[in-house]
C-alpha cells in the first residue's frame, strides 16, 4: 500500500515538474500572465499619488489679521487637501484657464471688515436670542471660482475648501481624544464636538493596502493562465490522448498537472515576496507567515483548479489567454483588488460576497497589515471550501476532455 | 491598380471569414473592452458614499435633520439608519465604514445652541477611508450650522461654476474608457491578424504575390479595422444605452472613435510586428491601455496630475482622444488644447501610426 502511494505520490510529482519547465520554457506565455498584474500594480501605486490632491491658486487681496489667518489656514492644509498656488487675481484666472489649477479661492478686500462684523462666539455666552443669528450679520465671502468638470471631481474640491473654512471658525470640531478630557470648544459655532474613535490599533497607507493585493492578482494571472494553457496545449497537440492511455491512474494524471499549476504559481509568487520582504515593501509579524503561506496556496489552488476549467473548455492557446486575463480581472476587481470595499453600494458590496478573491485579499491584507488575524478563519474557510471545489471540478473537466 | 485592388480584397475578406471562423476571439475581444467600461465604473462608485451608520438616541427633528444634512453633503456618506447593535455588527462586518452616535437631548442642545459631544467609531482599515470619513464630519457640521442660522459663522464661500451641467463621475469615466476600450479591440484584432502571419509562416507566401507583399496585410488590417468598429459602437452604444449618456457633438464622438479605431489598430499591427507571437498580445495590450489609462486624462483633466505626467500625457493618442470624446458627449472642455488642435494631433498620430506600422512590416515581410 505505502508503495503504491509513494509511486503515485512520485509520478504526479514527475508530472508536475515537467509543466512547470515546460511553462518556464515558454517566454511569451510568462508574459502574458505577468503584464495585467504588473500594469495594475503600476495603475494602483501612481493613482494614490495623482488623486485628491487637486492644484488651487489662492489669491489674497486683504492683507488684514483674519485674512493672514485664512490664508495660513490654507497654506497649513495645503499638501493634505490640495495642492497650493499663490497668484494675482488676473494670473490665478490664466492659470484656471490654462488647466493648471482646478478652483480660484479669492480672498477679497473686504473680507477683514465683514469677518469683523461677525464677532466670534465668547466664552461665557449663551444664546437663546435666535436674533442675534438673524440680525443679518453678513458673514465675509470667500470667493471661489471651479472648474466643475465632473461631480466626483469637484466635490473633492467643494470639501476641502469647506474644510478649511470650517477650520477658521471651528478648528475644533474634530477631537480625537480621550473622553476625559474636555473640548476646547466653547468658541465652536457649531456646537458639536465630533469625537472619533479608531477601531484598530494602525491604520495601513493607502499604496500598501492598494499595491498588496496585486500579489493575489498574480497568483489568479499565473495560476489560471498557466494551468490554463498546459490544458490546452495538450489538447492542441494531441498528447492529452497519449496521456488518457498511459499506465498510470487518471487521478495521478489530474493531480500531477494541477500541482503543476500550483508550483507555476509558486515559482512566481515565492520570490516575488522574498523580494517585497527584502525591500521592506512588505514586513508581515513573524507569526503571521504560516497564516500568510496559507492564503497564498489556497489561491493557487483555486487558480489551478479554474485554469484547469478553462484550457479543457476552450481550443486555442490565444483564447485561453484572453478568456483568462478577463475573468482574472474581474476577480480581482470585483474581490475588492482596486477599490475599498466598503465604499461600494451595498449591492456591490453583497456581490463580492460570493467572490472568492475577496477572502483571499482579506485574508492576504489582515496576515499582513494587521496584528490580530481577524476574521481570518472564516475567511480562510470560504477560500479553502473553493479550493476543493475548484479542484474537483477542475479534475474532472480535465479528465473529460482528455477522453474526448 | 487592379491587383492592388484584388490584393487588398482578398487580404480582407480572408481576414474577415477567419474572424467569422474564430467568434469567440471576437466575443472575448468585445468583452475586454466592455471589462474596461464595467471596471471604470466599479472604481466610479467607490469614489463617494461610504455606508455610514447613524445611531440616533435623540430621535428628535434635529438630529435626523443632522443625518440628512451629513447624507447630502458632497456625497461623502451613505447613511443608514441603525441601532446601536446592528451598527457595531455591521462595523465589525465591513457593510459600513464607521458609526455616528447622535447621544440624547441632542435637538435640545442644538435648539438652545449649546455643546454637545457626538460619537463618532471609523474603522480605519486603510489611511484613505478614515480620511475620507473623517473630512466630511466638519463640512457636515458647518453646513447643519449654517442652515440653522447659527451665530458665530463667519465666513462662508460664494462659488462661479465653470461648467453649467455639471456630469457624474461615472458618466465621465466611461466615456473616457470608451477611447481605451478602442485600445484594446483594434489593437488585440490588428496585432493578431499580423502575429498569426509571422506564427503559421504565411508571410512566406505573401513574398510570392505580384502584389506588394504588404497589400493583402492591409486588407486584413482593413478588415480588424472594421469589425473593430463595429465593437466599439457596440460599446458607445451601451454607454449611450445604459449609462444613459447621450453625445451632445455626435459627430465630433463618431470621428473621435473612427481615429481611435485606425490609429490603434496601427500600433496593434506594430506590436503584432514586434512580438511575431499571438499568446501574449492580448495580456499586453491590456496592459499597455491601463498605462494609457494613467496618462490620458480618464478621471479628471490630466494637467491637474501635475505638469510632469501632463507632459507624458502628450506622448500617447489617449490624451487627445479623450479630449474629443469628453467634448462629444458632454460638451466639456478637459484639455487646455483646442478640439481642432486635438483632431490635428490625432490624424498625424494616425499618420505616424500607419507609417511607423507599415515600415515595421516591410522590414519584417520584405526583408
Amino acid at each position: 500500500m505505502i508503495t503504491r502511494v509513494a509511486r503515485a505520490l512520485r509520478q504526479t510529482w514527475t508530472l508536475a515538474a515537467h509543466d512547470v519547465g515546460q511553462w518556464r520554457r515558454a517566454p511569451w506565455a510568462v508574459a502574458a500572465a505577468l503584464i495585467p498584474p504588473v500594469a495594475l500594480a503600476l495603475l494602483a501605486y501612481v493613482l494614490t499619488f495623482n488623486l485628491g490632491h487637486q492644484p488651487i491658486a489662492l489669491v489674497q487681496e486683504a492683507h488684514g489679521r483674519y485674512s493672514d489667518h485664512i490664508a495660513g489656514i490654507f497654506r497649513a492644509q495645503r499638501g493634505d487637501l490640495y495642492t497650493l498656488i499663490n497668484a494675482d487675481r488676473a494670473s490665478a484666472m490664466r492659470l484656471l484657464d490654462s488647466e493648471q489649477v482646478a478652483a480660484v479661492v479669492v480672498i477679497p478686500k473686504n473680507f477683514d471688515a465683514a469677518v469683523a462684523r461677525c464677532p466670534a462666539l465668547q466664552p461665557d455666552q449663551v444664546i437663546h436670542d435666535y436674533t442675534y443669528a438673524r440680525s443679518g450679520c453678513p458673514a465675509a465671502q470667500l470667493q471661489v471660482t471651479l472648474n466643475n468638470v465632473n461631480h466626483n471631481f469637484a466635490g473633492e474640491i467643494r470639501r476641502a475648501l469647506s474644510e478649511t473654512v470650517a477650520f477658521f471658525d471651528a478648528p475644533d470640531v474634530i477631537t480625537p481624544v480621550s473622553e476625559t478630557q474636555l473640548d476646547m470648544s466653547d468658541l465652536n459655532p457649531y456646537r458639536v464636538n465630533v469625537m472619533t474613535a479608531l477601531t484598530r490599533p494602525n491604520t495601513v497607507d493607502y499604496i500598501h493596502y492598494a499595491v498588496i493585493p496585486c500579489l493575489v492578482l498574480l497568483i489568479l494571472s499565473v495560476g489560471v493562465m498557466g494551468t490554463a494553457l498546459l490544458c490546452a496545449r495538450d489538447i492542441e497537440r494531441g498528447t492529452a490522448r497519449h496521456l488518457a492511455l498511459a499506465p498510470v491512474s487518471s487521478v495521478v494524471l489530474v493531480a500531477g498537472r494541477l500541482l503543476g499549476g500550483v508550483l507555476v504559481s509558486l515559482v512566481v509568487i515565492v520570490p516575488t515576496l522574498a523580494l517585497a520582504a527584502w525591500t521592506g515593501v512588505i514586513a508581515p509579524p513573524v507569526g503571521h507567515l504560516p497564516a500568510l503561506g496559507l492564503v497564498l496556496l489556497a489561491t493557487a489552488v483555486c487558480a489551478a483548479g479554474l485554469g484547469a476549467v478553462l484550457g479543457a473548455t476552450l481550443r486555442g492557446a490565444r483564447l485561453v489567454s484572453m478568456a483568462a486575463a478577463v475573468i482574472c480581472t474581474y476577480l480581482f476587481f470585483l474581490g475588492g483588488g482596486f477599490t475599498t470595499i466598503q465604499f461600494l453600494p451595498a449591492w456591490l458590496h453583497r456581490m463580492t460576497a460570493f467572490v472568492p478573491t475577496s477572502y483571499a485579499i482579506d485574508g492576504l491584507r489582515q496576515s499582513l497589515f494587521y496584528p490580530g488575524l481577524h476574521g481570518f478563519g472564516p475567511d480562510m474557510r470560504v477560500l479553502l471550501g473553493t479550493a476543493a471545489v475548484a479542484v474537483v471540478v477542475g479534475g474532472v473537466v480535465v479528465r473529460r476532455a482528455w477522453s474526448r | 491598380m487592379t491587383p492592388t485592388l484584388t490584393a487588398l480584397g482578398g487580404g480582407f475578406r480572408a481576414e474577415f471569414q477567419q474572424l467569422r471562423r474564430s467568434r469567440l476571439l471576437v466575443v472575448l475581444t468585445i468583452a475586454e473592452a466592455v471589462t474596461f467600461l464595467m471596471l471604470v465604473s466599479i472604481f466610479g462608485l467607490t469614489g463617494s458614499h461610504v455606508p455610514t451608520a447613524v445611531v440616533d438616541r435623540d430621535g428628535g427633528k434635529l438630529a435626523r435633520q443632522w443625518a440628512q444634512v451629513m447624507s447630502a453633503t458632497y456625497q461623502t456618506y451613505g447613511v443608514r439608519y441603525m441601532d446601536a447593535s446592528s451598527a457595531e455588527k455591521a462595523l465589525n462586518r465591513g457593510d459600513v465604514a464607521a458609526v455616528l452616535y447622535i447621544p440624547d437631548g441632542f435637538s435640545q442642545h442644538m435648539a438652545h445652541h449649546s455643546m454637545i459631544r457626538i460619537h463618532f467609531r471609523v474603522d480605519n482599515v486603510n489611511a484613505d477611508l478614515t480620511n475620507e470619513v473623517e473630512l466630511g464630519i466638519p463640512p457636515a457640521a458647518r453646513a447643519f450650522a449654517v442652515a440653522n442660522h447659527f451665530p458665530g459663522i463667519r465666513v462662508v464661500s460664494a462659488e462661479t461654476d465653470l461648467v453649467p451641467h455639471e456630469v457624474g463621475f461615472i458618466p465621465y469615466l466611461v466615456v473616457s474608457a470608451l477611447a481605451l476600450a478602442a485600445f484594446v479591440v483594434a489593437g488585440t484584432l490588428a496585432a493578431s491578424a499580423v502575429a498569426r502571419e509571422f506564427e503559421t509562416g504565411t508571410l512566406a507566401y505573401l513574398k510570392l504575390s505580384p502584389a506588394h507583399p504588404l497589400i493583402p496585410l492591409a486588407g486584413r488590417l482593413l478588415a480588424t479595422g472594421a469589425v473593430s468598429a463595429a465593437a466599439v459602437s457596440v460599446s458607445a452604444l451601451l454607454v449611450v444605452v445604459g449609462y444613459g449618456v447621450e453625445p451632445v457633438h455626435p459627430a465630433a464622438t463618431a470621428v473621435g472613435l473612427l481615429l481611435c479605431v485606425v490609429i490603434f489598430s496601427c500600433i496593434g499591427a506594430g506590436i503584432g510586428t514586434v512580438v511575431q507571437r499571438a499568446l501574449p498580445l492580448s495580456a499586453l495590450i491590456f496592459g499597455l491601455a491601463l498605462t494609457f489609462y494613467l496618462d490620458s486624462g480618464s478621471l479628471e483633466p490630466a494637467r491637474f496630475y501635475g505638469n510632469r505626467l501632463w507632459v507624458i500625457g502628450h506622448t500617447s493618442p489617449a490624451y487627445y482622444a479623450v479630449g474629443i470624446l469628453q467634448y462629444g458627449v458632454h460638451g466639456l472642455r478637459v484639455t487646455p488644447e483646442t478640439i481642432p488642435v486635438s483632431f490635428a494631433a490625432l490624424i498625424c498620430w494616425a499618420l505616424l501610426a500607419a507609417g511607423a506600422a507599415w515600415l515595421g512590416l516591410r522590414r519584417a515581410v520584405v526583408t
